[in-house]
């Protein structure tokens, strides 16, 4: 990397650390919530985005691999991560255990929704346009149903993020920093990926598969590829979810989150990181701040949508990105 | 050894037959055309030498490597390329884009877009370079940045020869290259297809339904009529041709 390049992620990095120490100061704990819940919608839209809107192959059972990921990094936290995390925490001073536990779980939710990704991807993605979005609806609620059932997660209970033999492990996280650095990465590897001539084929095969197959571009593997990195990213959202909630449960992967993932991308602009970023913070904020509207909150948010299809049916920015020229110089 | 070589070829979809036991020979650096009346198998056989249907019966050989039923962006990578009758471009991206999708398609790696090391940079202009230097002998070079699908219909159909070639092709295909353009746009494209094999050393096969542009600048011609080889030799040969007359204009007809 150039120095700038440095100069640029230390200089995020600052910004992550200031907002960590500073907003549980300024925000009361509601409005802290909403700000983290921001953040994993980004992850999660922008995920989904490399999927409906560069890849052009549409899921609607996004939250699915959410859930994979929530439900993976809890267990793993509970049944394995609290040990290690005391076992840190003996050799290190306590915030310092936790950052260097953190990542493992993170990591643990997005492989195991890799894996899933995996799995689901290589068949479904034979499927074209509606039975494709028919099939990843199927899985995740599969997925839901399945997780539903087993009672070491907790089955219709629910699953709490905290482990009874080791009271000493706080398994909860609720950095800005933390959820925020993540959404940069998430940013970060998406658009690199897409906007380089390799990515290209992304793009190619959204627009037209023959004729990406016939310059060379190997169309089913791109999907899955597609598919992996965004299950991938949707399982480290849900793992930031389950530790930052402290407490899972399935009702928060229903069909309804997968269709609000979705909303986020098309009304962002399918094919513009940017866009997604933008729906999902304005999308998720919007419910809360309308709090006070009563029972007419959701037919406000409903007019919100309909008006945007009405007025800009190809989203609020198309497939054209946010200064992104700007953020390509500095991070590119 | 010919580049291509197409051995007693059968397609049938269920009951129907496309394409009946067609021999067909392509030598290296040759200009061939296909022609003969709708539905006679043409772009069949396109589609079968390109991996996008399988052969029933018989062999396709490119380089002596057996090709039938491997998948087509296998196929391409072995060096054929093609264009599509309905011109088939990515019309939401830019000209360039299309040609660069193109020149990286065989070679793509993930973690170089993510981590982009100062190799990946150097790359990337590369294929910049050659994108940009690709549209300008294609004279697209000041479309470069427009969307493909608003071009006009012609530069779509030079954009989708600039994207072919692109991928470093060895034997080109051409489906109706010349289909809607008006006599002088036909002329440049005969003088710029013939200019294109000298510069990529190509080998071009041509389905094309304009007997003069075929006559001026293909040196065999195959002539197909329901799926069977009804005719085959040099273009004047070939117009005089008591079968080919009559595939085209029926039983009595008089002269083409």
């Amino acid at each position: 990397m150039s120095r700038s390049g440095w100069i640029t992620v230390a200089a995020c990095a600052l910004v992550l650390l200031a907002l960590d120490v500073l907003l549980p100061r300024v925000l009361n704990p509601y409005y802290a919530t909403i700000v983290i819940r921001i953040g994993i919608a980004v992850i999660a839209a922008v995920s989904l985005q490399l999927v409906n809107g560069f890849t052009g192959q549409f899921s609607i059972g996004h939250a699915g691999f959410m859930a994979v990921g929530a439900y993976v990094s809890a267990a793993f936290s509970v049944y394995v991560g609290a040990g290690w995390l005391e076992a840190f925490a003996a050799v290190l001073p306590g915030p310092l255990a936790r950052v260097a536990y953190y990542p493992m779980a993170l990591a643990a939710g997005g492989v195991a929704a890799a894996v899933a990704g995996l799995v689901v991807g290589i068949p479904a993605l034979r499927l074209r346009g509606d039975y494709l979005a028919i099939a990843t609806l199927g899985f995740a609620e599969v997925i839901r149903i399945a997780i539903l059932n087993v009672d070491a997660v907790g089955g219709a209970r629910g699953f709490s993020v905290a482990a009874a033999d080791h009271p000493g492990a706080d398994l909860r996280f609720e950095g800005f920093g933390t959820v925020y650095a993540v959404a940069l990465v998430t940013i970060v590897v998406i658009s690199r990926l897409v906007y380089s001539s390799g990515g290209l084929s992304f793009r190619a095969v959204r627009e037209d598969e023959v004729a990406a197959a016939s310059i060379g571009v190997p169309a089913t593997r791109v999907k899955v590829e597609a598919f992996v990195v965004a299950s991938f990213f949707a399982g480290v959202a849900g793992a930031l979810f389950a530790h930052s909630e402290g407490y899972v449960h399935t009702n928060s992967f229903a069909f309804l989150r997968s269709f609000e993932l979705v909303v986020f991308v098309v009304l962002g602009g399918l094919g513009s990181i940017t866009g997604a970023v933008l729906a999902a913070a304005v999308l998720t904020a919007a419910p809360e701040l309308l709090r006070g509207l009563g029972e007419w909150r959701m037919v406000l948010y409903s007019l919100l949508l309909i008006v945007t299809m009405l007025v800009r049916p190809q989203g609020l920015l198309g497939t054209r990105e946010l200064g992104f020229d700007w953020l390509r110089r500095r991070l590119g | 050894m010919a580049l291509l070589e197409i051995e007693n070829l059968t397609v049938r979809f269920g009951g129907l037959t496309s394409i009946s036991k067609l021999d067909l020979a392509v030598e290296s650096g040759a200009i061939v055309a296909l022609i003969g009346p709708n539905g006679a198998g043409k772009t069949t056989a396109f589609n079968v030498v390109t991996g996008v249907y399988e052969p029933t019966e018989g062999s396709v050989r490119f380089e002596g490597r057996q090709i039938g039923g491997r998948p087509p962006h296998a196929i391409s990578q072995l060096g054929i390329a093609r264009t599509f009758q309905n011109v088939r471009l990515f019309r939401g991206l830019t000209a360039i884009e299309n040609v660069r999708a193109a020149l990286a398609a065989a070679r793509r790696s993930g973690s170089a877009d993510v981590l982009r090391p100062p190799r990946w940079r150097r790359r990337e202009a590369e294929l910049n370079e050659q994108a940009r230097s690709l549209l300008e002998r294609l004279g697209l070079a000041r479309e470069a940045d427009a969307a493909a699908g608003g071009l006009p219909y012609g530069e779509q159909r030079l954009l989708e020869i600039a994207r072919a070639i692109a991928t470093r092709p060895r034997l080109l295909l051409l489906d109706e290259p010349a289909a809607g353009m008006n006599p002088s746009e036909k002329q440049a494209l005969r003088e710029l297809v013939a200019r294109l094999r000298e510069e990529f050393g190509l080998s071009i096969v041509l389905i094309e339904h304009d007997v003069r542009f075929v006559m001026d600048l293909c040196e065999r011609v195959t002539v197909l009529d329901h799926g069977e080889k009804i005719a085959e030799g040099p273009p004047d040969t070939v117009r005089r041709d008591p079968r080919v007359i009559e595939a085209y204009l029926g039983t009595g007809g008089g002269a083409a």
